[in-house]
């Protein structure tokens, strides 16, 4: 097996680039990890390029224009029009070149707005999504209808998961542009050392489960080497582990070791209230499996900030 | 925006591209307009470079966005990748480059077969995305569907005011009659024309059960008219006949072989797929633009299709 990782040096590339080092890499496997450095995928020759060079087998395609939610909000035409193109250009240079497997990411937040919860993988299509982020959302969703239609056509098993919100070393830290967790530690680690209170954005009641990116990457594993439908999966902890950013927020102020005052801003949007997303589907497959619990994950990942703030993103 | 609108027609030569173009050689174009009517020919809209091309040379102030790739259920139900792939590009070099080149603005046409399968009748222009799309096409259908997206956040972002109509099932002169891969009354026109000429009998796919509401192509190409120069609106408008109107299969057909003068037996293969049983559109909002407007009556539409099917032959689309 050659497995092209795209967006490989991100959150979530770094995990699995961990976890295959660090012991779950099998026997005979090549791992490559590219990253904008090496190809842009928005460009479909340069995707054509670096995929004759590598002649992957599998592809984990990872690659994608993200941010939070005030970016989304400014520039849905950019979230559509960029991801579109990466997402045709990998799919359909994978299937060109003879790919067995792709397994794409795909996110929570590209549900409908309005709907019931918990969400499944069935829902995905079923309305709008929330406008805050609508052209990232119908870009994303349209990698499961390509998928389905590469399967229709061509017989392609190629799949996506959708995690809930990740976690983790090497995130986007960017207070502007990142998402919560990463940007409520960059905002901690400043307030901290300017003897200042942490402002935090919005009420602090949404609903969201996190999912620690070293944990999303055993399960990618998993979902490349062993899942076999073409239909979607989540990845996520349990409804059980839902928190609300307030329950987030302490969790960094623990682990940073804050000792400041928090301020709510509740004049700035909330985004989505819930996104509670069932994982029974992935129980189902695997019964057993162990998250990290959060507050270690949260440790880990603010000494890990504090440790490479020089590096890190942001 | 000064001067004269210069209208760019993309798909210039379809069905509804031609109905345009008679339309506004026969009474409806203003003084100092300029059209102009594109084809694949002109440029292939699948590559950003020569779609650009065609805007450079031609600078538009105003473009009606027609070309797609499209086909009957049948061949939508084989191919739903290269449906969705090949209008997806098309469909952003065109409102990518129009934007780029200040066209003030774009009415792009979708249609009633990309509304969600289940749903409440009749559909109106609010519940395009309320649901998956009905699986027969649902490549061409979300391909549809994105320029509604992009429409969106093109005005999110730059204040563009490019919108879409939404016709019902058209038919016509210059309709693609290819029996295979063409929608459902050019089909049955061109079998008609087949059985009467060979002395068979006529063979209709499906059970002659499911319902649709047509708009002829000379009606809708004055609606696209009036959208182009009078509707602000950035979200889409259904153009079609009313509910009232609506249509069995079983109807069309009776109208078809009477519009070929066809005196043969008529036979419903039923082991053939019917697609959706029905898609009842609202045209509410239509009608409260224009409350007089005055469709062609349903037979007589189909006879001048079926006359100039006759007459055409050896150079229509098939």
């Amino acid at each position: 097996m050659r497995v092209l990782v795209t967006g490989g040096s991100g959150l979530v590339g770094r995990a699995i680039e961990r976890v295959v080092k660090e012991g779950e890499g099998r026997e005979g496997e090549e791992w490559i990890f590219l990253s904008s450095k090496d190809a842009n995928l928005m460009s479909a020759e340069e995707t054509r390029s670096v995929f004759q060079k590598h002649r992957p087998t599998h592809v984990i395609h990872l690659a994608a224009m993200v941010g939070g939610l005030f970016r989304n909000m400014r520039q849905n035409l950019d979230f559509w029009r960029n991801n579109v193109f990466i997402n045709d250009n990998v799919l359909q240079t994978a299937h060109e070149f003879g790919v067995v497997k792709v397994v794409s990411c795909l996110s929570t937040c590209i549900f409908p707005d309005k709907t019931t919860y918990p969400i499944d993988e069935t829902m995905i299509h079923n309305g709008p999504p929330h406008e805050s982020n609508f052209g990232y959302a119908y870009a994303k969703r349209m990698i499961d209808v390509h998928n389905r239609a590469c399967c229709q056509q061509y017989g392609r098993r190629y799949t996506a998961v959708i995690p809930t919100n990740v976690f983790g070393p090497h995130d986007n830290f960017n207070i502007e542009d990142g998402h919560v967790l990463p940007g409520l530690i960059h905002k901690t680690y400043m307030a901290k050392k300017e003897g200042k209170a942490l402002q935090v954005w919005g009420s602090g009641r949404p609903l969201r489960q996190f999912i620690y990116s070293l944990d999303l990457a055993r399960l990618f594993l998993w979902v490349l080497r062993d899942y076999d439908e073409v239909e979607p999966i989540i990845l996520s902890v349990g409804e059980e582990d839902e928190l609300s950013i307030k329950d987030a927020v302490n969790a960094v102020v623990e682990g940073m070791e804050f000792k400041g005052d928090v301020i709510y801003d509740t004049s700035k949007a909330d985004g989505q209230f819930k996104k509670t997303a069932s994982n029974a589907k992935l129980r189902k497959y695997l019964p057993d499996f162990k998250f990290t619990p959060f507050k270690a994950a949260m440790k880990e990942t603010c000494d890990w900030f504090e440790a490479n703030y020089d590096i890190a993103r942001k």
